[in-house]
């Protein structure tokens, strides 16, 4: 299924659409007032950008310097080609540990592995901990947003979960109290857990440790409490030098919800006494699209959620139309990469306005991508037919100034003449399904300047 | 050695691009004033209450916390004993830290608390309420300026920037998720 077919029922409901843009727009603003309140924040966009160019272009030297470090800490290395590479290990470290009871911090990486689905089909129990991941994972949802995982529900929506779940008064969807509610349900899982799973923000290739950054505390009280921490990270997840975190740590907050850094920026580097700490690194994909010199930038992501948050098109076609672990327009540029065809009407999810790019912390050419992706889409011939063909004949068309003179004279006339029924019927005209046709000029501009112009 | 490991690493090296410099990180300088800590702090639902001195905290925390029974700290002869190998049973039932912060940084309200100052990892999310305890004279501009002041991060430490808290239910801002439901700065 396309995306627009998917947005279509997603913008079914009009005023859940606009409750949806709006609430993602006030996000943009926080995100705004954040920034203008930083002096040099272009500086730090384009600090960034190089940190992460920079890694990108010595990356297979950086890993090895991470895992060297990371081993002298006392941390266990492992390396996952893929997704099902990854979850067997993490089945497999769970299993030696005899442990049944796990407990799950945000991670994108482990949703996009599926890690979920695979350890509970083996008798594990997964509870994710971030409190919207939470929401979704008891309404057996995936997250629509990459920072703000529920953003797509309303609180009377989470009060019926809650109900229906953790057991709270029918109709109670007060914010507060349902938040308490999933603090006391989620905190006796916190103290029972045997073993935490946590993503990774920043890797740092120095000192070998990792850093993860959360409002709720989830990863820390998780992490700190179990015997045993699995941390998955991305490839792209390093940096060079723990000093490269000043930037990362001004950039990432406030380009996510304008905070000016969140709650816990916490560095793990060694295991606690009598307790074990674990890193996978996945690739699943990633030198691949490191290998693609038109695509490779996307790997410089950092996981904010702003080109999201800008979006014209995200915002009204909800995350859920995008079938992917990472929508909006920065999974619309990495989606094609796993799966051309599953993905190919993804990079058309966009108006090509570059508000994305605008507010990427760290310069991803986001729209130039997505403009791109299309050519190699309609060169592999992953557009749909009726697309192909009118562009075809729109080329030719367009190419003869006789055609082009001639069917500007039809159109013009036709639409004045010819009744409303018929020119906005949506079975013939797709385009008036939302939009109103223009009122035909007078005059084709050809004409005009024939006259005007001696 | 894992194939995949060599896997990975092979194709790094095979599909990277030509190699480009890494940039020096400017100290930018920024306001490191006690007044801009306090009033970034108390944006994002925290606070600060100044102590005459790190000797003085007892009566202060009394006024601010007087239903606390429960509490753990390195600072003075509390409550309940922590360290390292403290059950996850006696930890769950605190209910006030006190901590040691090592450093504050005015553009964010974030204080650097390095593992040697938690009693125990875990001690600062899991306890209800916290209190960290920070020099004045030790508040920077920025997060350049904490980095560069770091010998290292250790085995574990955390810069912790307010209480605990979610937006995750309608974007409604709630304090207190899973972490401590508050946090004091006692600034000397």
């Amino acid at each position: 299924m396309s995306h627009s077919a998917r947005a279509a029922t997603f913008v079914a409901d009009a005023e859940r659409t606009t409750w949806h843009d709006e609430t993602l727009w006030f996000v943009r603003q926080k995100r705004d007032k954040a920034v203008y309140a930083v002096p040099e924040f272009q500086q730090l966009r384009e600090l960034a950008s190089q940190i992460k160019d920079h890694t990108l272009s010595r990356l297979d030297e950086y890993l090895q310097q991470f895992e060297a470090a990371a081993r002298r800490n006392g941390v266990h290395v492992h390396w996952a080609a893929d997704a099902q590479e990854h979850n067997a290990l993490v089945l497999d470290l769970i299993r030696r540990h005899g442990a049944t009871r796990i407990v799950k911090s945000k991670s994108m990486l482990t949703e996009e592995c599926h890690l979920n689905p695979h350890l509970i089909g083996h008798g594990i129990e997964v509870i994710d901990t971030d409190l919207g991941e939470r929401i979704i994972q008891l309404r057996e949802e995936a997250p629509s947003h990459l920072v703000l995982p529920a953003i797509h529900l309303k609180k009377e929506d989470v009060g019926d979960t809650f109900h229906r779940h953790l057991g709270t008064e029918k109709g109670n969807h007060d914010p507060q109290q349902l938040t308490e509610a999933a603090r006391q349900h989620l905190r006796a899982k916190f103290l029972a857990a045997e073993v935490a799973i946590s993503g990774v923000n920043f890797a740092v290739a120095e000192t070998g440790g990792v850093v993860i950054c959360t409002n709720e505390g989830n990863a820390d009280l998780g992490v700190n409490l179990a015997k045993v921490h699995i941390a998955s990270m991305g490839i792209e997840k390093l940096i060079p030098r723990l000093t490269d975190l000043g930037v990362f740590t001004r950039l990432l907050a406030r380009s996510a919800t304008g905070q000016p850094v969140t709650t816990y920026t916490s560095h793990y580097t060694q295991p606690a006494e009598g307790r074990e700490m674990h890193i996978v690194i996945v690739d699943n994909g990633r030198t691949q699209q490191l290998g693609r010199p038109d695509f490779r930038a996307s790997l410089k992501c950092i996981r904010c959620g702003a080109c999201m948050n800008t979006c014209p098109v995200y915002r009204r076609s909800g995350g859920h139309s995008y079938d992917f672990t990472v929508p909006g327009p920065i999974g619309a540029i990495l989606s094609p990469n796993i799966d051309l065809k599953k993905h190919s009407s993804l990079p058309f999810a966009s108006t090509l306005c570059g508000s994305c790019t605008d507010v990427c912390p760290v310069k991803i050419d986001i729209h130039t991508q997505l403009y791109k992706w299309r050519q190699v889409l309609a060169e592999a011939g992953e557009i749909p037919t009726a697309k192909k063909w009118s562009m075809k004949f729109m080329g030719r068309f367009l190419a003869s100034p006789k055609a082009f003179g001639l069917g500007g004279k039809m159109a013009r006339t036709g639409l004045r003449l010819l009744p409303y029924q018929l020119t906005h019927a949506t079975a013939f005209n797709a385009w008036a399904v939302a939009r109103e046709l223009p009122e035909p000029p007078q005059q084709s501009f050809r004409d005009w300047y024939r006259e005007t112009v001696r | 050695m894992s194939s995949s490991r060599e896997k990975i690493l092979a194709a790094a090296q095979a599909n990277k691009p030509a190699q480009t410099p890494l940039p020096t990180i400017p100290d930018f300088g920024g306001d490191a004033s006690v007044e801009r800590f306090t009033q970034v702090l108390g944006s994002i639902g925290g606070r600060v209450v100044w102590v005459a001195s790190p000797q003085q905290l007892v009566p202060v925390l009394h006024q601010l916390f007087p239903e606390a029974e429960r509490i753990a700290s390195p600072l003075f002869a509390s409550s309940v004993a922590v360290n390292a190998q403290t059950p996850t049973q006696v930890l769950a039932n605190v209910d006030l830290a006190v901590l040691p912060g090592e450093i504050g940084v005015a553009e964010n309200g974030a204080v650097w608390l390095p593992e040697a100052n938690m009693l125990h990892r875990a001690l600062p999310t899991v306890t209800q309420h916290l209190v960290l305890v920070l020099d004045h004279r030790r508040i920077v501009a920025t997060m350049h300026q904490a980095y560069a002041q770091l010998p290292g991060t250790g085995g574990y430490g955390a810069f912790v920037a307010g209480p605990s808290k979610t937006a995750d239910i309608e974007q409604s801002l709630v304090i207190g998720a899973h972490g401590a439901r508050s946090l004091v700065v006692l600034l000397y």
